[in-house]
């Protein structure tokens, strides 16, 4: 048993679009697309406040604005990996959140997007930490809440 | 967006990630339990559960009693909803993100090129 095991926080999510993958790919790193997109439900993410330097150790940055009181959540982050249009990967430099998007080509301009979220920067991923993450903790979060 | 203590919610995650503590939270999960109890299905000698147990209870996971005689282990909900909250905001947000994202490329896709045709429509 190791003692400094990487906490696995993740979180796995899956989407299909209809679009080609290279249109899906170019969206998630070209500010004109983030900006319509990048701010959840109630939040707006202002192109003026999107950076976007699509490189390993590029910078990623964005200002999410919440509609209703105009506070604001600023996010940094750098690149690890840009492998156009399959890979992308992002670290959170405040966080330490890691981000990794994989595009997947479904035929018939159909793209799957998946996404792992991770709480540890990729770098500091363990061959240990790897396997941990294969139990995911949401998994786990389903049957708890299956149990109440 | 809900912000929790990052450390703590660390110290939740690292005691979560061995999945003999994980089986000890869902047990807990079903009321509270001793040491013993806990031992038993597990097929674990009462110091290698104790380890566990102690892992669980700095990350604020379980409190044990200091006046029972057998110290029941009683999981706090608190903690684990930090923890499952972190999973559930970060769905939300991406969930609500690709949402936009599909309207967004709908809308790019049927949008005519500049000075062309219209597109056809159904």
């Amino acid at each position: 048993m190791t003692s400094h095991q990487a906490a696995p926080a993740e979180l796995n999510l899956t989407r299909v679009f209809d679009a080609p993958r290279e249109i899906v790919f170019r969206c998630m790193i070209t500010p004109e697309h983030l900006t319509h997109f990048w701010g959840p439900a109630g939040t707006s993410a202002p192109i003026e406040h999107i950076r976007v330097d699509a490189r390993p150790g590029g910078v990623f940055e964005t200002v999410m604005v919440n509609d209703a009181d105009g506070s604001t959540y600023p996010t940094k982050a750098v690149y690890v990996e840009v492998t156009e249009p399959e890979r992308l990967v992002w670290t959170e430099t405040h966080s330490g959140m890691t981000m990794a998007a994989t595009f997947v080509d479904l035929g018939g301009s159909r793209t799957e997007v998946r996404i792992r979220q991770t709480n540890v920067p990729e770098a500091m991923l363990s061959p240990d930490a790897q396997a941990g993450f294969r139990t995911s903790l949401d998994k786990f979060a389903a049957y708890l809440h299956s149990l109440s | 967006m809900t912000v929790v203590a990052r450390d703590e919610l660390d110290a939740t995650f690292m005691a979560l990630a061995d999945p003999t503590r994980r089986a000890i939270v869902a047990r807990l999960a079903r009321g509270d339990a001793t040491v013993n109890d806990l031992a038993a299905p597990f097929n674990m000698t009462l110091p290698g559960i104790s380890k566990h147990l102690k892992v669980l209870e700095r990350s604020g996971l379980i409190s044990r009693s200091r006046h029972a005689q057998f110290r029941p282990c009683h999981l706090e909900p608190a903690a684990l909803d930090a923890a499952l909250g972190w999973i559930e905001a970060n769905r939300r947000i991406w969930t609500e993100r690709f949402d936009k994202l599909d309207a967004h490329l709908r809308a790019i896709q049927a949008t005519p090129a500049p000075g062309g045709e219209a597109a056809d429509v159904d």
